[in-house]
């Protein structure tokens, strides 16, 4: 099997960051599970805007 | 029913078909089973209303009712809408394809689905218990502690093995040149936000898994049973 290269990793930690703050929330507050919508767009928040509101920043 | 399944299978299906895929319409056909009927399945407060399904088994899976969502007929329906109608055969077909995976998959719990509808007969292999009809939490709880939360983790595991159909690359020369919606809604967002758009569906499978597996088990002590048929703690829906 290939593996992931730098570059790779480090997007599959992001993910992995913004996949443990949505299940904690999930955890605590299960209603927020139920829609695919709410975490396509947690995940556009997490995985996209922050980012690059971040990488303007800095 | 299956859970995250629906989620996760239409990567998978990507990744190993021959035809050109539309991803788009190959999640909206895994997810469109469910889509009108989940709902009044679990019921919904409305104002002082309480809107629920008498039998919420039947209305889902039975008629009458809707289960003719559920069969291979409903696929090919849509599937000619879209190819005759609307004018994409490749929307038509991959439509068709997520929904024949979604009526297969859940043909894996004890009320099973009409593959061959107008024949009414109920295809189950019955692995794990239906519990719709005790309402989302317990379905949650019970679905987590059989087989079908096993099934669900197979293709998790699955899509971490294959994981170059989440990198960029697979979505820039695979699912964003087979369908022209990609290319359009490019127009009004940049690439990476589209990217980030088709992991959505894998990060919503993976994660509520997790999510609800903690819930059952951490927070609330369901005990597992991987029996056949399982759990058996709950009252399992039959055709």
């Amino acid at each position: 099997m290939k593996r992931p290269d730098r570059r790779q990793l480090i997007t599959l930690l992001g993910y992995a960051g913004a996949a443990a703050v949505y299940v904690a929330i999930g955890v605590l507050v299960p209603d927020f599970l139920l829609s695919v919508f709410v975490a396509a767009a947690f995940l556009l928040l997490a995985a996209w805007v922050v980012p690059m509101i971040v990488r303007r920043i800095v | 029913m299956s859970w995250a399944a629906h989620d996760l299978e239409p990567y998978a299906i990507q990744k190993h078909s021959r035809l050109k895929i539309a991803f788009v319409p190959l999640l909206l056909g895994s997810y469109a089973p469910d889509l009108f009927t989940k709902w009044y399945v679990y019921g919904i407060h409305v104002g002082g209303w309480k809107l629920k399904a008498s039998d919420p088994a039947q209305f889902h899976r039975g008629w009458p009712g809707l289960g003719f969502t559920h069969s291979f007929l409903y696929g090919a329906v849509v599937c000619l809408i879209f190819w005759k109608v609307l004018g994409s055969k490749n929307w038509g077909v991959s439509f068709m394809i997520g929904e024949w995976a979604h009526a297969l998959t859940d043909a894996g719990d004890t009320v099973g689905t009409m593959l061959l509808f107008p024949w009414t007969q109920h295809f189950t292999v019955g692995a794990w218990a239906y519990a719709g009809q005790t309402g989302r939490f317990m379905d949650a709880a019970a679905y987590f502690s059989g087989l079908g939360g096993m099934w669900d983790l197979v293709w998790i595991v699955y899509g971490f093995f294959s994981w170059q159909v989440l990198t960029r690359s697979y979505f820039e020369q695979r699912v964003y040149t087979a369908d022209g919606l990609w290319p359009l809604a490019n127009k009004a967002v940049p690439v990476a936000a589209l990217l980030v758009l088709y992991r959505a569906a894998f990060f919503y499978g993976t994660s509520r898994w997790i999510a609800w597996t903690i819930w059952a088990h951490v927070v609330h002590h369901y005990p597992y049973d991987l029996s056949w048929g399982g759990p058996h703690w709950v009252h399992a829906a039959n055709p």
